[in-house]
């Protein structure tokens, strides 16, 4: 970890480089913004003008390992677009500013993140707009976006057992222990895969409350964490949207929100795809073992000591345990009470 | 000298969230150390009960390896059969690891072979695993 002096100082740096301007850094906090890479604000002066920006650092170690290069491209692609996300401003994988490569992106005025702090109008509100901006990427076109310049593009008939492989793999490598739970649910994927994707859209792939701001209207003003897009089924994101993990104590609620059914219904109508329920189905549970791989990768960096932020920690145990949970639930409900 | 270590931890994790961080100006530090709080209320717990809840999944996996043991290897026996070494965490975490091995191979087969009784006993103890090790210790 580097201190906030370092970052304030390479910053000014940076960007008064990049800029050809001198700026003035006047105020940098470290914030949780997505725990795989170090996210600092920075408020700056430039040019007599006071703005903000993001900065968000490669870490050694995090909860998820991605490619920035990949997740700032996503950002770049869908900036332009209806979905609001952080205009992005500059990537650097020169590692002699920061000791690791960066992103800069300009902050979100007025963000906020913590849906409790709406009332039950408003969440409402926000739980439309949701699901209407998950369905319009759904039903973007990739191609038209460019995307398939920076993401594998997968077929139809097969994306669902690449998701499966690849987080399979995770949980087999990282494992600290044995996961029983997990794996009786891997083997059950592998054994029923989903119908072919009605089309490959643009998949954000942690589409949850959480990962997105809004403001004092409750307006949602910027779709954030974008670490772990791919291109694939867009059921795939509507499933790990509604995992009973985000839903707090109303397991009804989706994302704390609104009732799943009027989740689903919304992103029906705004992508034009259908939630086929056995698809459906089998996207859900692979949600529950994508993340149940995440926090199992988070525990094995937290325990070989690459990563010693206590967010990998609680995510490598006690996220496990809630996970492990939701996938009993839907094996064995009769066990679980 | 602390008898009651698990009780030592709990306190300690009070001091640190109810004292000593809301004196901390940054946010990323509050949530930070407030996490680390959580996290001592969680090991207390486990330091208190961690070994004796092992100790009953390993004596219920027996249980059930009794029950399947014609789907058992010679090799996966004879591990079943090792007695622990000590009942040091580090030694029966790992005992509990390759008995839980040897689980998720056993599930399997009564899958591959459609051996539902034994199957469903294996999903009985896994929710009662679940129940045992539920993090309960958060506020």
């Amino acid at each position: 970890m580097i201190t906030t002096d370092r970052v304030k100082i390479a910053a000014a740096e940076y960007l008064g480089e990049k800029w050809g301007t001198p700026v003035t850094v006047c105020n940098v906090e470290k914030i949780f913004g997505g725990a795989s890479r170090e996210t600092y604000k920075l408020t700056l002066e430039v040019v007599g003008e006071t703005r903000g920006v993001i900065l968000r650092r490669d870490p050694p170690s995090s909860l998820i390992d991605t490619e920035r290069h990949l997740e700032y491209g996503a950002y770049d692609r869908i900036y332009p677009t209806d979905i609001p996300v952080p205009e992005p401003l500059f990537l650097e994988n020169n590692t002699d500013f920061l000791e690791q490569p960066f992103s800069i992106m300009a902050a979100v005025e007025n963000p906020m993140s913590d849906v409790a702090l709406l009332s039950e109008e408003q969440k409402k509100i926000v739980g439309e707009q949701k699901y209407n901006l998950l369905g319009r990427l759904a039903a973007k076109d990739p191609f038209a976006l460019k995307f398939d310049e920076i993401m594998t593009v997968p077929d139809a008939v097969s994306t669902a057992a690449v998701q499966l492989t690849y987080w399979q793999g995770v949980i087999n490598d990282d494992e600290i222990h044995p996961q029983p739970i997990a794996q009786a649910a891997i083997r059950w994927l592998a054994a029923n895969l989903p119908p072919p994707a009605q089309k490959i859209s643009i998949v954000h792939g942690d589409y949850r409350t959480g990962n997105f701001l809004f403001n004092e209207h409750a307006e949602i003003t910027a779709i954030l964490d974008w670490e772990m897009c791919h291109l694939g089924d867009p059921l795939e994101d509507l499933a790990w949207s509604l995992d009973p993990l985000w839903s707090g104590e109303d397991l009804e609620l989706a994302g704390k929100l609104i009732p799943h059914g009027q989740a689903i219904q919304t992103w029906c109508e705004a992508s034009g795809l259908s939630c086929n329920e056995e698809a459906f189905k089998w996207w859900r549970i692979f949600a529950s073992v994508k993340a149940v791989a995440i926090w199992i990768s988070s525990s094995e960096n937290f325990e070989k000591g690459e990563g010693k932020d206590s967010i990998l920690a609680m995510a490598g145990w006690v996220m496990t345990d809630r996970q492990n949970r939701i996938l009993l639930n839907y094996f064995a409900p009769e066990v679980i009470s | 000298m602390i008898p009651h270590t698990d009780g030592a931890l709990r306190m300690l994790s009070q001091r640190l969230m109810k004292q000593l961080l809301p004196d901390l100006k940054s946010l990323y530090s509050l949530s930070d150390g407030a996490l680390i709080g959580l996290l001592i209320n969680a090991i207390a717990d486990e330091t208190g009960e961690g070994i004796q809840r092992r100790l009953d999944d390993i004596a219920e996996m027996k249980l059930i390896f009794i029950a399947g043991e014609a789907l058992l290897s010679s090799r996966e026996k004879e591990v079943i059969s090792t007695e622990l070494s000590s009942y040091r965490l580090t030694d029966v975490n790992d005992h509990h690891d390759e008995l839980t091995r040897i689980l998720v191979s056993l599930h399997q087969k009564t899958e591959d072979k459609k051996i539902e009784a034994l199957n469903q006993s294996i999903w009985a103890y896994l929710g009662r695993h679940s129940r045992r090790h539920k993090i309960t210790a958060l506020p």
